[in-house]
């Protein structure tokens, strides 16, 4: 008896909602979390000097977009350059030797350790109708080569991790800054209003190096921030209740929390953030639904899951991040970036090992997800970014197995970027001849999130948060360059 | 870029100069003596820069570029007047002639009637010491004098060590010092990274190499400080701007609510009624203290039949050691308190900052005056002196705790690659927007590269006030962590720590081998449960494997760690028996460990900044970079802060004892004038905003011309100066605030008062606010029962679970401390804060955002920690009612819920709900009235009623 009453009590609430004058304003908040001192409402009724309201609706952008979503494919820890991309035959010829010029300027701040010239560890043969160069250890990535337009021409700015991490994700060399995912969901919103919209998928054996550094939201509001679905168990914290309780029971405390929150709503006018809250609560009840639906991978064909390598020991943990990113977006997620366990690329020691087994964990399922948005028509509309926080040295670095790796180098590495408005079966820039450094067409990081923005429909410069009463860009200061010859 | 140096330009003019082209003396000096001539003059010179002579435009502004250059393009002068920066916004524009006329002038060459010959620039020992300071010091300075070599001023190269001089002026080839550089013998490569230098690049060495070949000529300049001549770079008008005159109050007045009033009655309204009492009680409650009242306090003020009650609530709260927990948090934000470094990943723990924290919460309590409070943490160092006492006292000890306030700041210079000169300028550059910022309203950062743009704050200024942290914060003479702290303390506690410490040491270092076994041994059993056809010979090398860089593994090495992780993350009630045990063993004996350090007197470290009475020289850094160095200045404060007619006088503390410059002794004196401009109004400003949500200026650190103007200037003026007449005392300020009509005012908003005062700028009424993440967390612990209100000491540690769910650890006692006494590292911030909008502080946290989201439902719904507590919570409200004798009607329940979570009784209706709710749980459950009560618990502590402070 009681439990059909109250029951009721709470459809009467949702039923109320959805017209008359508390309908217009849940409606109005409906989806959005709620930040800040004063509200939409507030500002409604007098929008100057009005505290800015920020949600993750869609916003309009600044120019016509050509990618809706971003899936950002990280390669922690520094893939080598001159072994996967950007062949280069004269290393090749001077393997063994000593590097000809000041080993001071390869890179690291530490030029004691520094071996000789080592050349490619792999074959390369051209791949597609352009042509274009990448080493037998991509067999499957290389199929897509006509999709897929190579940066060889990036640089960063320190030769650290932790720095070229932060550099690589938010512009800055330090931790405290916004992230590319957080500028765009700030920027864009999201087209979802029950999943989070920014994503990240980690690896289940542990976070990437700089941790949740890499997704932060730095000085934007925290709603901005990567939300990370759990490898393990609930896939958002504290998604699912952590005790356990009769679903009745549940049903019961929320209708019972409903009536006393309207109550004292009821009481309370002109504080839009009571309504806000009231609805951050019913977000969180969507979301559990939602969320669990978007990460079911069972409601995949065998067929998929085959083409992302799901179910094979080595590319299965990779394959299945990269078919929950195609479900994500295909939701309408703005941005979900994936991450390997610590820094799987880093191949101070054995690289030609170590290269190879980061390649068979991931080389085939990017390939599939590339396939796979392709032949669902989602490749147009998303942007997909393979590349790590900088390339590795022409010369080999001693380690407790010999002269066997390369180390860091922030004089140029390789991303590629697919889909989203991207000019397929390209390769921009020039490197030297030992893969060393830039010498034509550099593209800066600054360059690379200002192309980004701009495929989104975001102009760099338009896109700002003023914080102490200075215009903050992800861009920083200087003026960057999109590069506009990789855009189709 | 304009890199064309006045020489190459001046070669190039001759061959264009023509007879009629226009001359500089004719032509143009009267256009900008007319249009630029306010801020460009002899007088004034805005960004270094004088535009009334030939002279003065090669010279340029500070930038130290010529704003004319060989093309009209790459001329500044014309840059800023075509791109339209110049003259700036709201001063006569320059007409179209006038520009035609300075174009022609610039393309035709610039002519002049002045000579054309340019100064030749001759080098002197101000172009050579910031070389020598970079590049040199390291090893031949202050600490170090390898060789017996020390390059700090020219007589000292001169004098040179063992090996005879180390320069030897005209003849830079028979220099040591030049022998060495080029030979790259110096810096010593092996010892580029171990001293954080680089080696000069060419045009450095060729500085060096000139200057020793003209003979090493020095010059006296003094360095640049302000004199009792008026300053040419900031003028009496830009003093104008309200916050930087001295605040004036009228006498006479008792109050603050006629402030107030007065502007309500401007548009026609008044006072909201009084709150009623028992929203009263709690707002004041959680306002001074961060919890609500217990039980028996909230009867007790309830019942209390005193018209001034609530004065004597105010009184006994301020009164209450939970005030500084609750205040002293807000200082701790200021100044961007946390117990780690940061600023790279691997990022050290900051052992004894709760010494600071302490500090802090104790000045709080005791009602420091605040020029007291300011100066003993911005110079606590230079009040006594310590080194040089027969006893050190308890004073000595505060004193220099205090200081670490300007330790507090994100400091990534502990790492290995990371302690260059460049970030070590951050580390001092974040101490300035502390200090700007927090304590003068005053935004300073871009003054670092440039002139400030808006406010008078001109590029040397910042770095004069660069100058006043040299004798402690010397980035050519960097403390490393490891040095950067003091052992010193009273004799007691020295005896105390002395007797006590070592036994319980020695415990710990046998468990912790004991520990490292253990660890070992659970890997082992990990491994052998999951792959039993792994061999014992490939375990082992699993666990080699381990101690290897995660990059320096082979893949083979890769490959067996990875198959340890997959196992390891398996969750505890998936694992076999035995790995369970074996873990169980690990975590017994870090409870022991626990246990023994719990007892163990902390230790006598203080982190402490302290003068060291060898500052080297500060240069103005041009845009801000630290290999561009400038003119020479000296300590000082802003120049619009002062008349600019006097100097800033600085005198060493210590004549006779230690040897310190005294430069924050005079900052700190300085800024704690009672007549300061900026220091009372900030304070009372952000005491207002912990009161009322909104500061009076609500740009909290902004003060500035671009910060917003006060919505009640009289009344920001007439707190000021009541501040400083009442002896700088916080407590005083509250008083003043709290009993007043404007703070008892309820919170509830009529159409009326949305309509004229949508803003609540005029204070129309209170507003309703939100718990921040210590009260919600402190009052969760409190209504449960499961507070643990120890204070002070080593801050309470944190456990990460291996989704990311950081929670602190409880005391053995199965309780919490308040949330104040938690280790916050800055990326392990506890979930439940950082969910409710625990600030990243980048360096420091003057507001905090006020996010609601839905992770915070979520938190408050599914977190296990909150259902316990929440269970606990039922627990007490049982226990209380029996000891009442209460009966066991749910109606008793519901009210003695809502008096402890919301101190109030249910209405009618919530009682109602109640009780129909406690029913229909009772039945879903089971009939388990028990924990029919824990879910109605757990559901009032989700309410917004909770939540929100009325």
């Amino acid at each position: 008896m009681h439990r059909s009453r109250l029951q009721n009590s709470r459809r009467d609430f949702f039923a109320r909602t959805s017209d008359g004058l508390l309908g217009a304003a849940l409606t109005h908040l409906l989806c959005d979390d709620y930040f800040g001192g004063t509200s939409a409402l507030a500002a409604k009724h007098e929008p100057v000097n009005a505290a800015p309201v920020y949600n993750l609706k869609p916003k309009p952008t600044h120019h016509p977009a050509k990618a809706t979503s971003v899936i950002q494919l990280f390669m922690n820890g520094g893939p080598s350059q001159m072994d996967l991309f950007d062949p280069k035959p004269e290393l090749t010829r001077l393997d063994g030797k000593p590097f000809p010029g000041n080993v001071e300027e390869i890179g690291n701040s530490d030029a004691e350790d520094i071996g000789v010239m080592m050349g490619g560890r792999y074959r390369f043969a051209r791949h597609g109708e352009s042509g274009m160069w990448m080493a037998d250890i991509l067999p499957y990535t290389s199929q897509m080569a006509d999709d897929i337009c190579l940066i060889n021409s990036m640089w960063t700015d320190h030769p650290n991790h932790d720095n070229a991490l932060y550099k690589i994700h938010s512009g800055r060399l330090f931790m405290g800054y916004p992230t590319l995912g957080a500028w765009t969901v700030y920027g864009l919103g999201s087209e979802n209003q029950d999943l989070p919209a920014y994503v990240v998928l980690n690896d289940p054996l542990g976070p990437p190096k700089n941790g949740t550094r890499n997704w932060t939201a730095g000085f934007l509001p925290p709603l901005y921030q990567g939300t990370r679905f759990r490898p393990t168990g609930s896939p958002i914290l504290n998604l699912k209740p952590q005790y356990e309780q009769p679903s009745e029971v549940t049903e019961s405390a929320r209708s019972l929390l409903n009536r006393l929150d309207e109550i004292h709503r009821k009481d309370r006018p002109y504080y839009p953030e009571l309504d806000a809250r009231i609805e951050s609560y019913s977000l969180a009840a969507r979301m559990q639904l939602s969320a669990g639906e978007a990460l079911d991978l069972s409601r995949e064909s065998q067929h998929t899951h085959a083409m992302y390598g799901v179910g094979d020991e080595l590319t299965d943990s990779f394959g299945r991040r990269c078919l929950l990113a195609r479900r994500l977006v295909e939701r309408g997620v703005r941005f979900v970036q994936i991450f390997l366990e610590e820094q799987p690329w880093d191949s101070h020691a054995d690289l030609e090992a170590n290269h190879r087994g980061a390649c068979l964990r991931t080389d085939k399922p990017v390939a599939g997800l590339l396939q796979d948005l392709k032949q669902r028509g989602l490749l147009d509309s998303t942007l997909v970014i393979w590349g790590g926080e900088f390339g590795r040295t022409p010369t080999t670095q001693a380690s407790a197995n010999g002269f066997s790796g390369r180390d860091h180098n922030m004089q140029a590495f390789t991303s590629w970027m697919a889909g989203g408005g991207i000019k397929g079966g390209t390769s921009y820039g020039q490197t030297d001849d030992f893969g060393h450094s830039v010498v034509e067409n550099p593209v800066s990081v600054h360059d690379f999130h200002a192309t980004i923005l701009h495929l989104l429909g975001l102009h760099h410069q338009e896109l700002f948060f003023e914080r102490s009463g200075l215009e903050e860009r992800l861009t920083g200061f200087e003026p960057p360059r999109v590069v506009h010859e990789i855009v189709s | 870029m304009f890199l064309c140096c006045a020489v190459c330009w001046m070669k190039a003019l001759p061959s264009l100069a023509t007879e009629t082209s226009p001359v500089f003396e004719n032509d143009i000096a009267p256009i900008l003596v007319n249009k630029c001539g306010k801020c460009h003059s002899d007088k004034v010179q805005k960004g270094s820069l004088n535009l009334s002579s030939m002279r003065g435009l090669r010279t340029g502004g500070e930038s130290g570029e010529s704003v004319v250059a060989e093309s009209v393009d790459d001329s500044l002068l014309w840059i800023m007047i075509d791109g339209g920066g110049m003259p700036p916004e709201g001063q006569p524009p320059l007409s179209n002639d006038e520009q035609q006329l300075i174009r022609n002038w610039l393309k035709a060459g610039a002519r002049s009637n002045e000579s054309l010959e340019p100064d030749e620039k001759t080098l002197t020992q101000h172009d050579v010491l910031p070389i020598v300071l970079l590049r040199c010091t390291a090893c031949h300075g202050a600490r170090l004098k390898k060789g017996g070599v020390d390059l700090r001023t020219p007589a000292l190269m001169r004098m040179g060590g063992k090996n005879g001089p180390a320069m030897i002026p005209g003849d830079p080839d028979a220099s040591l010092m030049m022998q060495r550089i080029d030979s790259e013998a110096c810096p010593p490569r092996d010892l580029l990274l171990k001293f954080f230098v680089k080696r000069p690049p060419a045009s450095e060495v060729k500085i060096l190499r000139e200057w020793i070949a003209a003979g090493a000529p020095e010059v006296d300049i003094p360095p640049d400080v302000a004199t009792t001549e008026p300053d040419p770079l900031v003028t009496d008008e830009d003093r104008q701007h309200w916050a930087f005159q001295p605040p004036q109050a009228a006498s006479g007045i008792s109050s603050l609510d006629g402030f107030i009033l007065a502007k309500l009655q401007e548009r026609g309204l008044t006072f909201s009624p009084e709150a009623d009492r028992d929203a009263l009680i709690r707002r004041t409650y959680l306002n001074l203290i961060g919890m609500p009242p217990g039980l028996t306090d909230w009867q007790k003020w309830k019942e209390n039949p005193d018209s001034d009650w609530h004065r004597q609530l105010v009184d006994e709260l301020l009164a209450s050691p939970h005030y500084g927990e609750r205040w002293g948090r807000y200082w701790l934000d200021l100044a961007g308190y946390a117990d780690s470094e940061g600023g790279v990943s691997a990022y050290p723990v900051r052992q004894v900052a709760w010494k600071y924290r302490d500090y802090v919460i104790r000045s709080f309590n005791e009602d420091t005056p605040y020029n007291r409070f300011l100066l003993e943490q911005i110079a606590g160092d230079e009040l006594l002196d310590h080194e040089n006492a027969d006893v050190v006292t308890e004073e000595m000890v505060n004193n220099l705790i205090a200081t670490g306030f300007l330790r507090m700041g994100i400091d990534q210079t502990g790492s290995r690659t990371m302690n260059f000169v460049r970030k070590r300028i951050g580390v001092i550059s974040d101490a300035i927007t502390v200090l700007g910022e927090g304590l003068m309203g005053l935004t300073m950062g871009c003054a670092r590269c440039h002139s400030h743009k808006y406010d008078p704050i001109p590029h040397r200024d910042y770095y004069r006030f660069k100058a006043i942290l040299q004798g402690a914060f010397d980035e050519h003479d960097w403390l490393t962590f490891k040095n950067r702290t003091l052992d010193v303390d009273v004799p007691e506690r020295r005896e105390r720590v002395a007797a006590v410490n070592p036994p319980l040491a020695a415990e710990v270092k046998s468990l912790q081998a004991e520990l490292k076994a253990a660890l070992v041994a659970s890997q082992l059993e990990l491994l052998r449960q999951h792959y039993p056809e792994q061999s014992e010979a490939d375990r082992t090398e699993t666990l080699r494997a381990l101690k290897i860089a995660d990059n320096n593994r082979t893949l083979t090495q890769r490959n067996l760690v990875e198959k340890l992780q997959r196992a390891d993350v398996i969750p505890d009630p998936e694992q076999p028996e035995s790995v369970r045990q074996a873990r169980q063993t690990v975590l017994d004996i870090e409870k022991k460990i626990a246990h023994f350090e719990r007892q163990m007197e902390p230790p006598l470290t203080i982190r402490a900044v302290w003068d060291r009475g060898e500052p080297s020289p500060t240069y103005i850094l041009r845009r801000g970079e630290h290999n561009k160095p400038g003119p020479l200045v000296g300590p000082g404060v802003p120049s619009v802060l002062t008349d600019g007619r006097t100097p800033f006088t600085v005198e060493p503390p210590f004549p006779d004892g230690t040897h310190r410059t005294g430069r924050r002794l005079a900052f700190a004196s300085w800024l704690t004038q009672p007549d300061h401009p900026l220091t009372a109004r900030v304070m009372v400003n952000r005491i207002w905003y912990h009161h009322f949500g909104t500061g009076l200026v609500k740009t909290l650190e902004n003060f500035g011309t671009k910060g917003e103007r006060p919505s009640h200037p009289e009344l920001l003026d007439w707190l000021a100066v009541t501040f400083v007449e009442r002896g700088w005392s916080i407590k005083e300020l509250h008083r003043v605030m709290m009993n007043s009509q404007t703070y008892r005012q309820s919170s509830h908003i009529t159409p009326e008062r949305q309509l004229l005062d949508p803003q609540n700028r005029l204070l129309s009424r209170m507003p309703l606010r939100r718990m921040d993440a210590e009260a919600l967390r402190d009052s969760l612990l409190a209504v449960s029962g499961r507070l643990d209100d120890r204070a002070g000491g080593p801050p309470d540690t944190i456990s990460v679970d291996r989704d990311g769910l950081v929670s602190v650890d409880p005391t053995p006692d199965g309780r919490w401390r308040r949330s104040i006494y938690v280790q916050y590292r800055r990326t392990e911030i506890p979930s439940m804060m950082d969910t409710f909008d625990y600030p990243e502080m980048g360096p420091n946290c003057l507001s905090r955002s006020v996010s609601t989201v839905s992770p915070q439902s979520l938190m408050m719904m599914n977190n296990e920690h909150v259902h316990q507590l929440a269970a606990h919570f039922a627990k007490r409200v049982e226990t209380l009612l029996k000891e009442d004798g209460s009966t066991d009607e749910p109606d008793r329940k519901v009210d003695m819920v809502y008096q402890l979570a919301l101190s109030r009784w249910p209405s009618d209706l919530e009682r109602q709900i109640g009780v129909d709710a406690l029913k229909e749980l009772q039945t879903v459950w089971q009939n388990r009235p028990h924990s029919a009560l824990e879910t109605y618990c757990h559901s009032l502590l989700n309410s917004g009623a909770f939540l929100y402070i009325d």
